[in-house]
């Protein structure tokens, strides 16, 4: 009887071991994902808010060759401040907010690339050497943010699959790890800046 | 009978393609090199010339500059082509991110020419995007446009070096190659169990013989030193000739570099 009752307690202290560090497991594998992410998102803000840096300068130099192109000049200054105040929340990254985002941050891409399509009009402008290091450097960022969306959607993605499939979608919903939202545009939309109509 | 031969070649197909169709972009070329003229636009000795040269500058400097061509960009763009390459081959090693991509996609009767400069983070600050939109203006774009693909390339890994070799010049250590390091831990064991057996055997030799044994020590120890000596010179032979290798234009392999998308393109 008594090495009977000495078995059981035995099992039971197993299972119950090897439960809490498959949860243990599962939890901290979550959040390591969901720090990623969060790092992932942070690389993002980065490159979006160095093209925003970009722009004083950039409507400065134009300004100073097309002065009367004061249309397009105001879309950008507007269209950059918009972008500005929307935020996304690194904690949730939620897929609407994440949309806002995007939709913001299109909008003043297609305002930069009416910036800069002036060139055409202004040869004094496009031969200038500010000008054509600035639109280096905004190429250059252009890329930098499809690159940085590209890891983020693959972080973004993976951590995904981990927070929905079973068994680990049980304790992902016990503790609160919510599914992540993507950037949807196709790739290459926003590596250079066009203008679409 | 011969259908069943057509059914399995068509099922064999079936399989392969879409294997082919998602290769968007090249895979790391096998053996590693550093100049991978997919497009053919170098003559060998051309591609050999610029490969010594990189190869000794990343043995060097440790900055790592790979020059792609290929004849199609699969509908990226040439800087997301260029950076995808660095990302998906790891140019640059692990702790700096020093790789630098060119890709040059030479103009065909039907299409533009076009090339970038990819830059790894780690060279971001030698290489900002205004210098690399520079470089494709001043050295590639005006050798190109007279269909010197070689002497604008070479022109522009010259101007690459310089800039990058400012930034990181740390001479590559190739004591990490697995290779080298796995070949050596074997040696190592293999050294220390012949000498533990032998030891042993004296120990053993001592306990049995007593006094008698003297000769049998000397003759045991020297044993052990003439096969450690020798398993010892095996081992600096090889990895002296490892290294010697890396010299004789060998390319030690990309290091897990990665990239942000910094640098330039530009058409001609």
């Amino acid at each position: 009887m008594k090495k009977g009752t000495l078995i059981t307690v035995t099992v039971i202290v197993i299972i119950v071991l090897s439960l809490f560090f498959w949860v243990k497991n599962s939890y901290n594998g979550l959040v390591k994902a969901d720090e990623q992410v969060k790092a992932a998102w942070s690389q993002v803000e980065n490159v979006y808010q160095r093209r925003a840096d970009l722009i004083p300068n950039l409507v400065a130099t134009v300004k100073g060759y097309a002065e009367h192109e004061s249309e397009t000049l105001e879309s950008v200054v507007e269209a950059r401040s918009k972008a500005t105040q929307v935020s996304v929340d690194p904690e949730s990254l939620d897929p609407g907010q994440i949309a806002e985002f995007q939709e913001a941050q299109g909008e003043l891409s297609q305002a930069l690339g009416r910036l800069i399509m002036l060139q055409e009009n202004y040869p004094d402008l496009k031969a200038n050497q500010n000008f054509r290091d600035l639109q280096a450097q905004l190429e250059g960022t252009e890329n930098r943010i499809a690159t940085e969306r590209m890891k983020f959607n693959e972080t973004a993605r993976s951590y995904n699959t981990m927070v929905r499939s079973f068994p680990r979608n049980i304790f992902a919903s016990m503790f609160g790890f919510e599914t992540k939202g993507y950037f949807e545009a196709s790739e290459g939309a926003q590596t250079a800046p066009k203008v679409e109509f | 009978m011969l259908k069943t031969v057509k059914k399995h070649i068509l099922a064999a197909a079936l399989l392969v393609l879409p294997a082919i169709s998602c290769l968007a972009i090249p895979s790391r070329p096998s053996p590693q090199r550093l100049v991978n003229d997919f497009a053919g636009i170098f003559t060998p000795q051309q591609a050999g010339l610029l490969e010594r040269e990189l190869v000794a500058f990343d043995d060097s400097t440790s900055n790592q500059i790979t020059v792609v061509t290929v004849n199609d960009l699969e509908g990226y763009s040439a800087s997301e082509y260029a950076t995808r390459i660095g990302l998906d081959w790891k140019v640059g090693s692990a702790g700096f991110d020093n790789g630098l991509v060119l890709l040059i996609k030479p103009k065909t009767p039907d299409s533009n020419g076009q090339v970038a400069i990819s830059v790894g983070y780690g060279l971001e600050g030698a290489i900002p995007d205004a210098y690399a939109k520079r470089i494709i203006d001043n050295e590639l774009i005006p050798h190109f446009k007279q269909d010197d693909y070689f002497g604008g390339a070479a022109a522009a890994c010259e101007v690459l070096m310089k800039l990058s070799s400012g930034e990181i010049s740390e001479p590559r250590d190739r004591s990490d190659d697995d290779a080298g390091g796995y070949l050596a831990l074997v040696f190592f064991i293999f050294f220390a169990v012949i000498v533990s057996i032998v030891t042993i055997g004296k120990g053993n030799n001592n306990g049995r013989r007593g006094g008698g044994g003297n000769y049998r020590d000397g003759s045991d120890v020297m044993d052990a030193i003439i096969i450690g000596s020798l398993l010892g010179s095996g081992r600096g032979g090889r990895s002296s000739w490892g290294g010697s290798s890396g010299g004789f234009g060998g390319f030690g392999g990309f290091g897990g570099g990665s990239f942000g998308g910094g640098g330039a393109s530009g058409s001609w």
